[in-house]
């Protein structure tokens, strides 16, 4: 049986990932079927089944089998995929002329270019309505447990989450002043970590942790969350652009801020590692078996060459 | 027979909810950082002209049909309100409808920008549903209710509901078939009203049967009113602010009016089936609503 397995063999991150992702995109298809009026679903489904290593889900579904004692994460699957609706939707009117002005994205046209803007803008707006839809009528836990999740969802995607991170972004550039550390990191924390955060403390929550356990790995999506800015940073610094799949050195010809302008490469190297060891020390009372997949994700973050 | 709302005094009981839901959500969104996002937001909400006839439907049906104390129903009804802003901000968008006002000020992005515009409906959506959830007096309502409360709002807004209406009215034209002008004005325009009924019913406990009643006269109300509107617009200057998505253009004045006399009476009947000889005056506000669709003045 499967944790017979998993004592006997080295855990092969890979394999996990790769399923768990088939998973999540095999349930989000579902979550969102083709259905009337045509166009706006279309647009959903686009952005959505756009693909990805679908880590925030995963972090859920992750965190949901690190304290339950379910056979399977199933129970949290539609919280899941209310993170990926919402890291979609997010994305998608990020992409907006209005916003960012992205026309490509993964190598694909973004939703408002193949789409057309009022339908990206719909599209998202029905992606934020249908995250919440779905992790509060289709979830199989305790009402009191759903609602806190709902709760903790909603704070991590508006004005004092995810939001938050966005404005201060879209206000920091072309700013007279260069950028604080502080400041940097702000951003971070509420642009890319919050919604990391989300994922990993609504899997905490439906498995019926504890106060104390919820808030070990609240500390540890944070960790990650800010090791995963950090790491783009210096990846951008060092590595090529054919290493990296995507345009290298863009941020020095920017004006963005980074952890290398800020404070020199080896230190910003010094400080992913010090985040890393923040990040596995929260999950060091844990099962070292059950908490085998966020331990790897963890290491996959800091170790990965792009 | 259905009994008369001409001595009910909607204008008081109007103006005094207002006052209450206003200050409601005016603390609902402190100015913290960043500041532009909830300044964005505070426009988008707290507008002195605005109707607020999604909190009133609520309460109405939760507090005076339903007997619930007001403390239960104001967060939700509150809730009802931001969604019915963020909706309305994306929809002024340039990218939208390109409207410079809303409600007699400038609309959001006109003040903000387009981005903080996005980003402000964006962030009202989920304020909502914390709102709800963070204000209710638990000793007041189950959880099981908030989390049906949730679900139907966030249904009604969605791809099904509100956004949907959207979606099709992008693109209506002058020779768009009625059966396509009358979905969107029903998911446009019955869809909140219905949900704002609904949720009424939910926090006031009221039984399957009877939110089902309350569902069928929100939506009966929400497209009446929507369509007195386009009468009136036709009336007097012939033209209609959303002239392809006119019912009036849709179907001809006679049936139009025709429609809305069917809507009064299926709304009040709902009323009349479900609560009639129970509810007594509680059922008075939603009762009068019905009429002021109609009538638009305010009685006694």
């Amino acid at each position: 049986d499967e944790s017979t397995t998993a004592t006997a063999t080295k855990f092969d991150f890979k394999s996990y990932m790769s399923d768990k992702a088939s998973l999540i995109n095999r349930s989000l298809d579902l979550a969102v079927p083709p259905s009337h009026p045509d166009r706006i679903h279309e647009a959903m489904r686009y952005s959505l089944l756009a693909g990805g290593k679908r880590v925030r889900p995963i972090l859920c579904l992750a965190a949901y089998e690190l304290l339950s004692t379910d056979p399977d994460a199933s129970a949290a699957i539609p919280a899941a995929l209310s993170i990926e609706m919402i890291h979609t939707m997010s994305l998608v009117h990020d992409d907006l002329p209005c916003m960012d002005d992205d026309s490509l994205r993964r190598g694909r046209p973004t939703c408002h270019v193949a789409f057309g803007e009022p339908l990206a803008v719909l599209a998202g707006d029905a992606l934020l309505a249908l995250a919440f839809h779905h992790l509060s009528s289709a979830t199989p836990a305790p009402a009191p447990l759903v609602l806190r999740s709902v709760a903790e969802l909603s704070r991590c995607v508006g004005s004092r989450g995810l939001v938050a991170g966005q404005v201060v972004d879209i206000e920091s550039t072309g700013a007279s002043a260069a950028p604080s550390l502080e400041h940097l990191e702000y951003i971070h924390v509420h642009k890319t970590a919050a919604l990391l955060e989300a994922a990993v403390v609504l899997g905490a929550i439906l498995a019926g942790g504890t106060d104390e356990q919820i808030e070990k790995l609240r500390k540890f999506a944070r960790c990650i969350g800010l090791l995963f800015q950090v790491v783009d940073d210096i990846l951008d610094v060092t590595k090529s652009s054919q290493e990296l799949g995507k345009t290298a050195g863009k941020d020095l010809v920017t004006d963005k801020t980074t952890y290398p302008k800020l404070m020199g490469l080896e230190r910003s190297r010094e400080f992913a590692g010090e985040l890393l060891r923040d990040a596995k020390e929260q999950l060091a009372e844990f099962d070292a078996e059950k908490a085998a997949p966020l331990l790897h994700l963890a290491d996959y973050i800091a170790y990965r060459q792009k | 027979s259905s009994s008369s709302s001409s001595s009910f005094d909607l204008r008081s009981y109007w103006t005094t909810l207002l006052t209450q839901v206003n200050s409601s959500l005016s603390s609902a969104v402190p100015v913290v950082f960043p500041d532009s996002i909830h300044l964005s937001m505070r426009h988008s909400l707290l507008s002195p002209a605005a109707k607020r006839a999604p909190p009133v439907l609520c309460i109405a049906a939760a507090c005076d049909l339903l007997g619930s104390p007001l403390p239960a129903a104001l967060p939700t009804a509150c809730a009802l309100e931001m969604v019915h802003s963020a909706s309305l901000v994306h929809d002024d968008l340039p990218c939208m409808d390109a409207s410079p006002l809303r409600r007699g000020r400038p609309s959001t992005h006109s003040l903000f920008g387009p981005a903080l515009a996005v980003l402000a409906g964006d962030a009202l959506f989920p304020l909502a549903f914390h709102h709800i959830i963070s204000q209710t007096p638990a000793s007041l309502v189950p959880p099981s209710a908030l989390l049906a409360v949730i679900s139907e709002i966030s249904r009604a807004v969605g791809s099904t509901g509100m956004a949907a209406g959207q979606c099709l009215d992008l693109t209506t034209t002058s020779s768009s078939c009625s059966d396509d002008i009358l979905e969107i004005v029903d998911k446009k325009f019955g869809e909140m009203a219905e949900c704002s009924a609904a949720c009424g019913g939910i926090i006031g406990g009221g039984t399957e049967e009877e939110v089902g009643r309350l569902r069928k006269y929100g939506r009966a109300v929400g497209v009446l009113y929507q369509l007195v509107d386009d009468v009136l617009m036709e009336e007097a200057n012939g033209t209609t602010m959303r002239s392809n998505g006119s019912v009036v253009r849709a179907v001809g004045m006679e049936r139009a009016l025709e429609m809305v006399e069917e809507l009064r009476e299926t709304a009040k009947r709902e009323l009349d089936e479900g609560f009639g000889d129970r509810y007594g005056d509680g059922l008075m506000p939603l009762y009068s609503f019905v009429d002021y669709a109609v009538e638009r003045g305010f009685d006694a």
